[in-house]
């Protein structure tokens, strides 16, 4: 789980362009939008596509980014249950 | 259409026009058939936040935009008019490559997003929080001259602060194509308006400008009007257009100080204004810009920032002159351009 | 100085046919226009439903009678409609008035770059295509096959670039600049805007249903529309027609996000309230909302809230033609505005197709089914990426 975590800080930063981000910086319990990361509902649509271009993930509707994308462990999780990590 | 006073103004070009100061002393002359633009630590106008997400010409354009209402100390304005020919290329060939290369697959949409025309004026928007009016013109040599002349409109329509502008860039590939299309040379030591081969060296930037209905004690010179032509036919219904457009601003030749001409050194496309230069030398102090700037669509906002800075410091540096006719200030800038032998268009700039 | 605005031609070609008559016909018999895609590339083919206009390029160039190879669809859809409007009107360009045209595009000459941009810079074949990828290019083609053009210049705000053509034709005719401008907008299909807009996720795999409570996205269109408009003492001079007048136009920024809109529909709803103010009429004088309606459940929710913020609990009668068109982004405005001005004319409200369930968040239904009662006045929407919010207010003539 911590090899996915760590794996998934480096993805997201080169996905979304956080050049002042150190994967150290990022609390994989904290919340990815809002207070946190402080991302929006692009930076959602980007990480769908992460999720389909690494993990072989299809995510149909954009609403549910909202429970996977709640922090970096939820991701790590959800990349779990669907047995592709 | 009423006067638009500048009052701000944030140009980032081939030049080191980005600081505001007085450029022509330290000219960049690249040997080359691209002008690339000198850009500026982003930091200091962005947010990395946003900063991440952006192309250069959306930097380009959000900092200059920056700039200009800095020095006008405006943090906000009634409307937003900007001026693209190509608009945020740069993401568009980003978004286009992608689809091309993987087959329509793991797209993600930011550089789609971001390709978006109207992408600078809504940015900037954005950031100021701007509800009001927000237009983006994307007409090749008529992008910044209808932006422009929209606010000039809007005066009349009583809105009283307005930031206008004109951004282009070009990305190594583009470039790289157009080169390979024939379209560009490196025009040497030769100067434009007396180039006798096709070919422009081509060029970039982003030129905002704070501008108002009336005079403040920001205002630095006053744009009295613009007038664009399609495709004269001859270079005599240029010069009747000129006149007709210096009466309606109850001047003549007479009056004007510098004739500032967009030579692209592309021999086709200046051939008409080759052939109304000789007459204009006669009469006026005739002055080039394009060896600064290079040539793209919006080239003649850096041509209204430059002459900006003349009518300011009073004086026309040597290196625009084409002639040399003795005259007493700087009061009046007439900037006559062409882009493709296609799109003409004069702006007028005066002292205030 | 302020004279009045009317429309005095029309012309269009959408996925409901390649001119007005046929608009018409499509609109009173509830026809969609929206299917297969049959003459865009795309590995979605199967996947997603398009508007497209029913002819290949080849009948294209046939139909504008012109076979210069730099053409691009976009091109032969703008040359079509514009020239449609102004046979309409009765007006020669040439007749010593001031004429402008004012077009707008979003997607421009990228349907041609995308099919030969590999080439381009891999085999360095196609290199003329460089010089008809902008916005501009469509309009000069417009310009110089209408014959002759005062003033010329083009508009890319997203999808709301039409009804920001329509209105600044009508500042310059105002401000005495111009005595006509033929105004409107263009974007056919292509492959990038596909592409993009699937990566919003905000395409329905279904047909569109814009308001309906399960809406999940649009479909995309191409069309061209465009007008002529005048000012009054033009059209009085040369004894023309009116079609209908020019009332009211607003653009306001929503600055909220990059694509989306405010929940509560601020952009909107100033924009709807600015065009009212200008028009001088009430709320409760306007017969007919055309609403931008995409089917997107961001914007469809956006831009009732607003409409229920301008018109309370007497909301006039509505509808979205989307689910005939498809989104056809830059030329939406004017395609709509050609709808509404038909509206006008035979006093119809045409449906707001593929309709059933009302959306949770408010009590709002669009009309359903073709309805004929009295317009006087319509209220049409468009509002684009970028925040962009326009509305313009039609009024009978």
């Amino acid at each position: 789980m911590d090899a996915l975590i760590e794996k998934l800080k480096t993805q997201i930063i080169e996905q979304l362009n956080l050049a002042e981000v150190k994967p150290a910086d990022i609390n994989p319990d904290a919340p990815l939008f809002g207070d946190g990361l402080g991302l929006d509902s692009i930076d959602a649509l980007e990480l769908i596509v992460l999720l389909e271009k690494h993990y072989g993930i299809k995510i149909q509707d954009p609403k549910d980014g909202k429970t996977i994308f709640q922090s970096v462990r939820t991701m790590a999780e959800y990349i779990k249950s669907q047995g592709k990590s | 259409m009423n006067k638009a006073y500048i009052n701000g103004t944030g140009c980032i070009s081939p030049q080191h026009t980005a600081d505001d100061a007085w450029f022509f002393d330290r000219i960049v002359a690249p040997d080359t058939d691209f002008m690339q633009a000198i850009e500026p630590s982003y930091k200091e106008y962005i947010s990395p936040n946003l900063l991440r997400r952006m192309g250069r010409a959306i930097k380009m354009g959000v900092a200059s935009a920056n700039m200009a209402l800095q020095q006008a100390q405006l943090t906000a304005v009634d409307a937003i008019a900007t001026g693209t020919g190509l608009g945020c290329f740069e993401d568009s060939e980003r978004f286009l490559m992608a689809m091309l290369n993987n087959e329509e697959q793991f797209l993600t949409p930011t550089s789609f997003i971001q390709s978006t025309h109207n992408t600078v004026g809504s940015q900037i928007a954005l950031i100021l929080k701007c509800h009001d009016y927000n237009f983006t013109y994307v007409h090749r040599g008529f992008s910044f001259e209808s932006a422009l002349m929209d606010a000039m409109m809007w005066f009349s329509e009583g809105k009283e602060t307005i930031l206008i502008g004109g951004i282009e860039e070009h990305t190594p590939c583009y470039v790289e194509l157009n080169r390979n299309a024939g379209k560009l040379k490196n025009p040497g030591n030769i100067p434009l308006w007396k180039q006798h081969t096709t070919g422009y060296q081509i060029g970039e930037g982003g030129a905002f400008f704070a501008v108002s209905q009336h005079k403040t004690i920001h205002s630095r010179s006053v744009i009295e009007g613009v007038n664009t032509l399609y495709k004269p036919e001859t270079p005599g219904d240029i010069m009747k257009k000129m006149h007709a457009f210096l009466e309606r601003h109850a001047l003549a030749l007479q009056d004007i100080s510098l004739v500032l001409m967009g030579f692209s050194g592309h021999s086709l496309h200046d051939k008409k204004l080759q052939e109304i230069l000789p007459d204009l030398c006669e009469t006026n102090q005739v002055g080039h810009y394009k060896h600064l700037c290079g040539e793209y669509h919006t080239a003649s906002a850096f041509a209204t920032f430059a002459a900006n800075r003349m009518i300011e410091k009073q004086e026309i540096p040597e290196i625009v002159k084409i002639n040399h006719k003795p005259g007493e200030g700087v009061k009046h800038i007439l900037i006559i351009n062409q882009y493709l032998d296609i799109n003409y268009s004069f702006i007028l700039v005066g002292q205030c | 100085m302020s004279q009045r605005i009317y429309i005095s031609g029309l012309g269009i070609i959408s996925a409901i046919g390649n001119n007005v008559e046929e608009t018409f016909h499509s609109l009173s018999q509830a026809r969609s226009g929206i299917g297969k895609i049959n003459h865009l590339t795309t590995r979605y083919r199967d996947e997603f439903l398009a508007g497209e206009v029913k002819l290949s390029n080849a009948e294209l160039a046939d139909l504008v009678n012109d076979h210069n190879p730099q053409l691009n669809r976009n091109s032969y859809l703008a040359m079509k409609a514009a020239k449609e409007a102004l046979v309409n009107a009765g007006i020669d360009p040439k007749d010593g008035m001031r004429t402008g045209v004012i077009s707008s595009t979003t997607v421009a000459g990228m349907g041609k770059t995308e099919l030969y941009y590999k080439d381009m810079v891999e085999k360095g074949t196609h290199l003329e295509v460089l010089d008809t990828h902008d916005c501009g290019d469509s309009t000069e083609r417009i310009a110089d096959y209408l014959g002759h053009v005062d003033y010329i210049t083009t508009i890319s705000t997203a999808c709301s670039s039409a009804a920001n053509a329509i209105m600044l034709g009508c500042r310059m005719i105002k401000q005495g600049l111009l005595d006509r401008a033929v105004v409107g907008g263009v974007d056919a299909l292509s492959k990038f805007t596909f592409n993009g807009f699937n990566t919003l996720m905000i395409l329905d795999r279904e047909w569109c249903r814009p308001f309906d409570d399960t809406r999940t996205g649009l479909n995309l269109g191409e069309a061209a529309a465009f007008l002529v408009i005048e000012g009054e003492e033009a059209l009085r001079k040369r004894g023309g027609k009116a079609l209908a007048e020019i009332v009211g136009y607003a653009n306001t920024n929503d600055a909220y996000h990059q694509t989306a809109s405010s929940p509560e529909g601020f952009g909107a709803t100033l924009a709807i309230k600015q065009a009212l103010a200008m028009s001088g009429l009430q709320p409760s004088q306007i017969d007919y909302i055309n609403m931008h309606g995409t089917g997107t459940p961001n914007n469809d929710l956006s831009e009732g809230t607003a409409t229920i913020a301008v018109f309370g609990d007497k909301v006039p009668r509505f509808s979205s033609t989307k689910a005939f068109t498809g989104h056809t982004l830059a030329a939406a405005a004017s395609v709509e505005a050609v709808f509404s001005v038909l509206s006008l004319q035979h006093n119809l409200i045409f449906p707001n197709l593929n309709f059933k369930t009302p959306m949770k968040e408010f009590n709002l239904v669009p009309e359903t089914t073709l309805v004929q009662t009295p317009i006087n006045t319509v209220l049409s929407n468009s509002f684009g990426f970028g925040g962009n919010c326009s509305s313009l207010i039609f009024k009978k003539a």
